[in-house]
């Protein structure tokens, strides 16, 4: 049984059995895969799992506008259960209600979107592979060099090509606040292009600082290629190496940035690595 | 809960993205990204994004609107018809024939710019059918077609990478086709070259390598200075030249009167600025140009097309994939529209209708006796409302908003003896109305659009007009029918089977053919795949013709009383009137009252500061607006979008037509300015 068949087998028994009252995924319904929720059985052979399609948010938004007891199964890969995880976590849907059906990435596509970890905590379709870390792009290098004036010079040149789209903050999973900063005018400007890279830019990746899971949503969804994904690296790694502390893993577990520093296990606190950004001339 | 995803087509620019509104009970709730899709690959601009809002405003019309005694009243449907062909007839009968006329829309699909010709065209024996085409492209659809045989866009949007040079004339793609620029971006970084000609130091502008900020309306100067030196230099590409083109000597005739020097003095270039952009175009193998209204929109603009197309040629840079002459396309189905014959020289297709064999071929297939004779165009339909003109038929276009000299649109339109207005919310132009037909929008219909790479795109309908309003081809339907004309079709598919049967370049596309990609004309048969890019090997009208342009500096020119130079444009939060967008709480939030963008030195001068309150005004009239201070414009010019209805830029601008295409100068006019 190909990959495929097995997961329409296991979303056609999770239907059948009651597990779920929807199950959202891919669909074929004409030649090219789209979201779908699956609510009949019947309809589960037109389910597909390629390209690789975010469905977190789409299914929170499902969860808040369907009937309280409207249990929804997902198809989904490490970094939507990773985003599920926080949403969660974050009060944004009750998680008895969502049945995940977790599937690996390939490695092929662990290289695409720069993932450390292509696989759900708990896998029911595919492989794991091994994840690839985005310093082996050569592209990606560029954005995470060590070199706070080439890296500024990458950034700076990539972020004013900005058409302000809001394509980062609307399909990350993340990004769920109401009133939205960047829609704040203490911050952002009105109708100005390109957003600013210090007001639009840097607010909206430190307040992911400790939810972004890597999922590359922003990335994707950008139409002039800015490689947002990787403004989180450092905040990413800073969390792991001082605080053991990944977004989306642990469904228990508080961010440190919530707690008092007290509780949480810091080791002699290290200056993060990507603090020199910040002794920057910034009139490149 | 009914939920639903529906693949479709964004209502906005040309650039034809796809993607995917999200359904709960009937109302699309949401707009969400394709990432299958052919153009869009999974981004959309800040528009896009926000494309699902107005479709549930409570402006929308929902019952037609009769006139009477200066206020509007509810009609029922069959009324409405019967009163609408009634008054249609009355002036054809009364007035002749050409005393009908009807702007087709650009907003509105293939098959239903189809059926509005053909009610226009066979239902009263005239050719005044046009649309606002005019407005933007219409010197590129008359340039390209007499140069290379079409008037489309040569090659394809995702053919941009590959490019070892981009130039980019009067076009801000960043703001008004974000997603193309987006493709065009990644050209370069795969090692394009991207020089931007444009006098305002525009998004785009500051991204390229090179930015030449011409004297507005001096592109012909600037082209002239190109081709004079890459001859000087022998950079030509003598071979094409020789075999694929020709009148080549009118144009080195032409040249000849010339120099570099004249040419930077009028353009404001320096020479060594035009060798070195020269040198860079011509040497490359491949190598695009992109442009837009800052070419067209000028009283020279067809001309400035033909200069355009003399300077691709010279190089050799069309007919090859990557090598082209890329025309943006505004409305979304603006290429459509010119497709499907809105045009009033033209039927579906680009069939001349002075061609008697042409003629026939239409006669036949629509039983109809039709006109040899070429309608009328959008500004001269206007300007003979009241005289030549008595009863005008308008789908989904605001001419009041979108025409110039605003104050003598509405006193034209006034004067009619009838006017209806077809649209999905009261415009400016539907207030005006003696009859309000109400329509449906992109999300509740099904048809299809033509992007501007040539690619016909099928919409899917997502939910329901709202009320008692019905989709254009329904209400195109019934039109026809109460005419008396031959109307049968059960579905939009069955229109495309008919244009596929009269329309060569279109005669493969059919319904169940179009899957998500669409398919980009020329289509010629039913198994033809489509066409990436255009005169490979052969021009389409055989070979390429050089055409001397005519060049006419902006025609006013700023003086003691009115010293700046007045540029109209778009900006990248709004569309157009604003109809759609100002209703859309996102982009409203995003720009929610109207500007002037005015250079740091020119406010600094009249005392102006950002914000301001400030009145602008021409010899045609003035408006109460604000300022916004940027070095976006150079000093002595100001921008204004077209967007707001409280200060609409069309009450500035000049009527000065463009002879051949009749495209109103919109990039250039004398204004003055002070504070309120």
């Amino acid at each position: 049984m190909s990959l495929v068949e097995d997961a329409r087998l296991k979303a056609k028994n999770a239907l059948e059995e009651g597990l779920v009252d929807g199950v959202l995924a891919l669909a074929r319904v004409e030649d090219e895969p789209y979201p779908y929720v699956f609510e009949d059985a019947a309809e589960t052979g037109m389910l597909e799992l390629e390209p690789k399609w975010l469905l977190a948010k789409l299914a929170m938004n499902i969860l808040r506008s369907s009937r309280q007891d409207y249990r929804l199964g997902i198809i989904c890969r490490g970094c939507d259960e990773r985003a599920l995880n926080e949403l969660s976590k974050r009060n944004q849907f009750d998680p008895a209600r969502l049945h995940v059906i977790g599937l690996a990435c390939s490695a092929e596509q662990a290289r695409i979107c720069l993932c450390t970890k292509p696989y759900p905590a708990s896998i029911a379709l595919g492989e794991k592979s091994e994840g690839f870390d985005p310093r082996e792009d050569e592209r990606a290098r560029m954005f995470l060099s060590d070199d706070p004036g080439t890296r500024m010079q990458h950034w700076a040149a990539e972020l004013s090509r900005c058409i302000k789209c809001y394509g980062c903050r609307n399909s990350c999973p993340i990004c769920v606040c109401e009133p939205c900063k960047l829609e704040d005018d203490l911050w952002v400007r009105r109708g100005e292009i390109p957003a600013d890279m210090v007001s639009y830019h840097l607010i909206r990746a430190f307040h992911l600082s400790d939810t972004c899971v890597a999922c590359g949503g922003c990335t994707d969804a950008c139409p002039v290629n800015i490689p947002l994904m990787l403004l989180q690296v450092a905040m990413r790694e800073t969390l792991a190496n001082n605080y053991g502390y990944e977004a989306g893993t642990d469904l228990e577990r508080l961010s440190p940035v919530l707690s008092d520093l007290t509780i949480e296990p810091c080791p002699p606190l290290m200056e993060p690595g990507w603090l020199d950004s910040l002794k920057v001339n910034h009139e490149t | 809960m009914k939920r639903d995803f529906v693949k479709t087509i964004c209502p906005y620019c040309g650039t034809g993205c796809g993607f995917i509104l999200q359904v709960e009970d009937g109302k699309a709730i949401r707009t969400l990204p394709d990432r299958k899709h052919p153009v869009a690959k999974g981004t959309l601009c800040i528009k896009g994004w926000a494309a699902h809002e107005f479709i549930h405003h409570p402006d929308r019309l929902t019952r037609p609107l009769l006139k009477k005694n200066g206020e509007f009243q509810e009609i029922s449907w069959e009324e409405a018809i019967d009163l609408a062909a009634k008054k249609l007839k009355e002036a054809a009968e009364s007035y002749g024939p050409d005393a009908v006329a009807g702007l087709s829309s650009a907003k509105c699909t293939n098959e239903e710019n189809y059926l509005f010709q053909k009610l226009i065209r066979a239902g009263f024996k005239t050719n005044n059918v046009d649309h606002c085409a005019r407005l933007c492209h219409g010197p590129t659809a008359a340039a390209m077609a007499q140069a290379l045989g079409s008037g489309a866009m040569t090659n394809s949007i995702s053919d941009f990478t590959g490019a070892e040079c981009i130039i980019i004339f009067g076009s801000n793609a960043a703001e008004t086709h974000p997603i193309i620029m987006g493709e065009i971006y990644k050209a370069k970084d795969h090692g394009a070259t991207l020089i931007v000609v444009d006098p305002r130091r525009t998004e785009v502008a500051a991204n390229a390598d090179i930015h030449l900020q011409i004297n507005s309306g001096t592109d012909i100067p600037l082209i002239n200075g190109m081709m004079r030196y890459i001859l000087d230099q022998g950079l030509e590409a003598r071979d094409f030249i020789n075999e694929r083109t020709e009148a080549f000597d009118a144009l080195d005739a032409y040249l000849s009167g010339w120099s570099v020097e004249e040419a930077s003095d009028e353009s404001g270039i320096a020479a060594e600025e035009i060798a070195r952009v020269s040198e860079i175009y011509s040497r490359a193998q491949e190598a695009s140009i992109v442009f837009c209204m800052g070419i067209t929109q000028h009283a020279c603009g067809t001309a400035n097309v033909f200069a355009i197309c003399n300077l691709a040629m010279l190089c050799g840079h069309v007919g090859k994939p990557h090598s082209g002459i890329c025309p943006l396309r505004g409305q979304n189905n603006v290429q459509g529209a010119c497709d499907l014959g809105a045009l009033p020289n033209v039927y579906p297709g680009y069939q001349t209708v002075a061609d008697a064999n042409i003629l026939r071929k239409f006669e036949d297939a629509w039983g109809r006796e039709l006109s040899p004779t070429p309608g009328m165009t959008v500004t001269e339909i206007i300007g003979s409302a009241g005289k030549k003109i008595r009863a005008l038929y308008i789908m989904a276009e605001n001419p009041v908003l979108s025409d110039p000299n605003q104050s003598h649109v509405i006193d034209s339109l006034h004067k009619l003896d009838f006017l209806i207005v077809q649209d999905i919310f009261l415009t400016e132009t539907a207030k005006l109305a003696d009859l309000v037909l109400p329509g449906a929008c992109y999300a509740e219909k099904t048809g299809t659009f033509t992007n501007t790479e040539r690619r016909i795109q099928l919409l899917r309908k997502a939910v329901e007009p709202p009320g008692d309003a019905r989709d254009d081809f329904t209400i195109l339907c019934m039109m026809g029918k109460a005419l008396g004309l031959d109307y049968p079709y059960a579905d939009p598919g069955e229109v495309m089977d008919e244009v596929a049967s009269l329309t060569p370049i279109m005669g493969g596309v059919h319904f169940d053919r179009l899957g998500s990609a669409g398919l980009q004309w020329p289509c010629p048969e039913d198994t033809h795949p489509g066409t990436r890019f255009l005169h490979e090997g052969r021009f389409s009208r055989g070979k390429g013709l050089f055409v001397v342009p005519g060049y006419t500096p902006p025609k006013e020119m700023p003086d003691e009383t009115y010293p700046y130079t007045l540029i109209t444009g778009r900006m990248f939060s709004h569309y157009h009137t604003g109809t759609m967008t100002r209703r859309s709480h996102f982009l409203h939030r995003e720009v929610d009252k109207p500007f002037v963008e005015i250079s740091p030195a020119d406010a600094h001068s009249l005392g102006i500061r950002d914000g301001d309150a400030i009145r602008v005004s021409t010899r045609r009239g003035s408006i109460s607006t604000n300022a916004k201070i940027t070095s976006r414009v150079r000093k002595g010019s100001i921008f204004a979008p077209f967007h707001f209805r409280e200060a609409p830029a069309n009450a500035l601008t000049i009527e000065e037509l463009d002879p051949i295409s009749k495209i109103p100068e919109f990039k250039a006019c004398a204004a003055r300015m002070e504070k309120e």
